[in-house]
């Protein structure tokens, strides 16, 4: 019996369907069975990030709807053979299904699957219901802003709710030279507010927005200090325990050099 | 025309109306209004009486008399309870029901209790906890917090760490003012002085 993770984060762009990307292909590296469904119909866009774009022949409202079966609405990823993508409906909207379909289908994942990561649409309507319909854990996605923070925790509580406790929270996009001037909210003022675990800080990196236009998640590389991050908080899923990555490591090894011969 | 002059009130020996400060005309045309409108409902309820705020005995007599006869109401012979005499608003301020929670507040959660209320967590931006009497925060209070609602000015709001968005007692809103503030870093309470939400630390010796 696999394990339902939802990714959620109420504000839009904080990196909900970025995160579900990578860490759906982190777990499948680890060798895991993965499959990551899109619960944003209407406005898809993990199979662009998955690069799986042009596969998509089914989409999720075909699968509760029984227009084909499961098995023929499930994407196999070009990289890796245990990881599987369930796309959303690009010309329906988030009233095509309801949270018991939804339940329905994240249990049949279950049965075949070890990880269903699910990418929720921003909001706390019908579509973040839906996506939460079926998880088993919720991680929550906030970037260092007082707006992204404040949904997060009307989301928390929502889900709370809903009987989805302890959500895991991953920061997404910080900037260590801002924190460290302070001009930029922290991790500690965070997760003060928050008041949740924390799975993983990912920092604002451009090799993310290189490798979300080629189609790629930038876990697959092993250079990026983001992609680090990533594999680090894939690791603490499957039951690692992994430091927290040193952002500081983040001005590079040149610039430490030249600090180190003016500092004698 | 004056609306919401008339108000049904139920409570648990019956209904009683009560009737605020107005024309007598138009508190009479609103009760018969009322009335009309729910007959059905009302029928075979038990009347206790009228509380009104400025109406003579005669005037509240008439009033009596339309609903008995006109709409063949039973008005109760105990009259009003003893309990209604007493001030409107809620008095368990020093000793009185309390609810306790035991959670985070989070943003777009609304506490309401018809008493003190006790929250051993955060209250964050956005929550709003409401109580007729005082409020105590045992962390940090960051969201909206409304002690007295019924209109006790008496009533405190306490906190651990008191950082709100805004804060009401009774029907006196304090906000929390514009740019940055020092944070005292010490547990604060705040109450009422003319008319005006003060806060001060309820620990000043510390």
């Amino acid at each position: 019996m696999g394990k339902a993770i939802v990714i959620t984060s109420g504000k839009g762009g904080v990196g909900k369907t970025t995160t579900t990307a990578n860490i759906g292909t982190g777990l499948a590296i680890l060798g895991n069975k993965v499959v990551v469904v899109d619960t944003d119909i209407g406005l898809r866009n993990l199979d662009v990030v998955m690069g799986l774009e042009n596969r998509i022949v089914y989409d999720i409202v075909d699968v509760v709807e029984k227009t084909c079966r499961l098995r023929q609405g499930l994407i196999r990823d070009k990289r890796y053979d245990g990881l599987f993508l369930l796309p959303a409906a690009q010309t329906k909207d988030k009233t095509s299904i309801n949270p018991e379909q939804m339940l329905e289908l994240i249990n049949d994942l279950k049965a075949e699957f070890d990880y269903i990561i699910i990418d929720s649409p921003a909001g706390i309507e019908q579509g973040f219901q839906n996506s939460i319909a079926g998880a088993d854990e919720a991680y929550i996605v906030t970037t260092p802003e007082i707006s992204a923070v404040r949904d997060a925790d009307r989301v928390i509580g929502l889900l709370e709710a809903k009987g989805l406790n302890n959500p895991k929270l991953i920061i997404n996009r910080i900037r260590h030279d801002m924190v460290k001037r302070g001009d930029m909210m922290n991790v500690e003022d965070i997760i003060d507010i928050l008041a949740v675990d924390l799975i993983g800080v990912i920092p604002d990196d451009e090799a993310i927005v290189i490798s979300t236009n080629k189609g790629e998640p930038v876990v697959v590389e092993d250079e990026p200090l983001s992609a680090k991050a990533f594999k680090n908080i894939c690791k603490r899923i499957v039951g690692e325990e992994v430091e927290l990555l040193n952002l500081e490591d983040n001005e590079g090894k040149f610039s430490k050099l030249i600090k180190l011969l003016f500092s004698k | 025309m004056k609306e919401g002059l008339v108000s049904f009130r139920g409570i648990k020996e019956g209904i009683y109306i009560y009737i605020k400060k107005g024309e007598f005309q138009d508190i009479k045309r609103e009760l018969e209004q009322k009335l009309e409108e729910s007959i059905d409902f009302f029928e075979g309820a038990n009347i206790l009486g009228i509380k009104a705020e400025n109406l003579l005995e005669d005037e509240i007599k008439e009033l009596l008399k339309i609903m008995k006869d006109k709409y063949r109401l039973h008005i109760s012979e105990d009259g009003l309870p003893q309990s209604l005499e007493e001030p409107e608003f809620y008095t368990g301020i020093d000793e009185g029901m309390t609810k306790f929670i035991n959670s985070t507040i989070r943003s777009g959660q609304i506490i309401e209790y018809d008493g003190n209320i006790i929250i051993i967590g955060d209250v964050n931006p956005g929550a709003l906890i409401k109580a007729r009497g005082n409020i105590i925060i045992l962390g940090t209070l960051r969201g909206v917090a409304h002690a007295g609602i019924d209109g006790n000015d008496q009533a405190i709001v306490a906190a651990y760490n008191l950082q709100p968005t805004q804060l009401r007692i009774a029907n006196i809103i304090g906000r929390r003012p514009d740019g940055e503030i020092i944070a005292s870093g010490l547990p604060e309470v705040a109450k009422v002085y003319d008319g005006e939400v003060f806060i001060e630390p309820y620990l000043p010796r510390k």
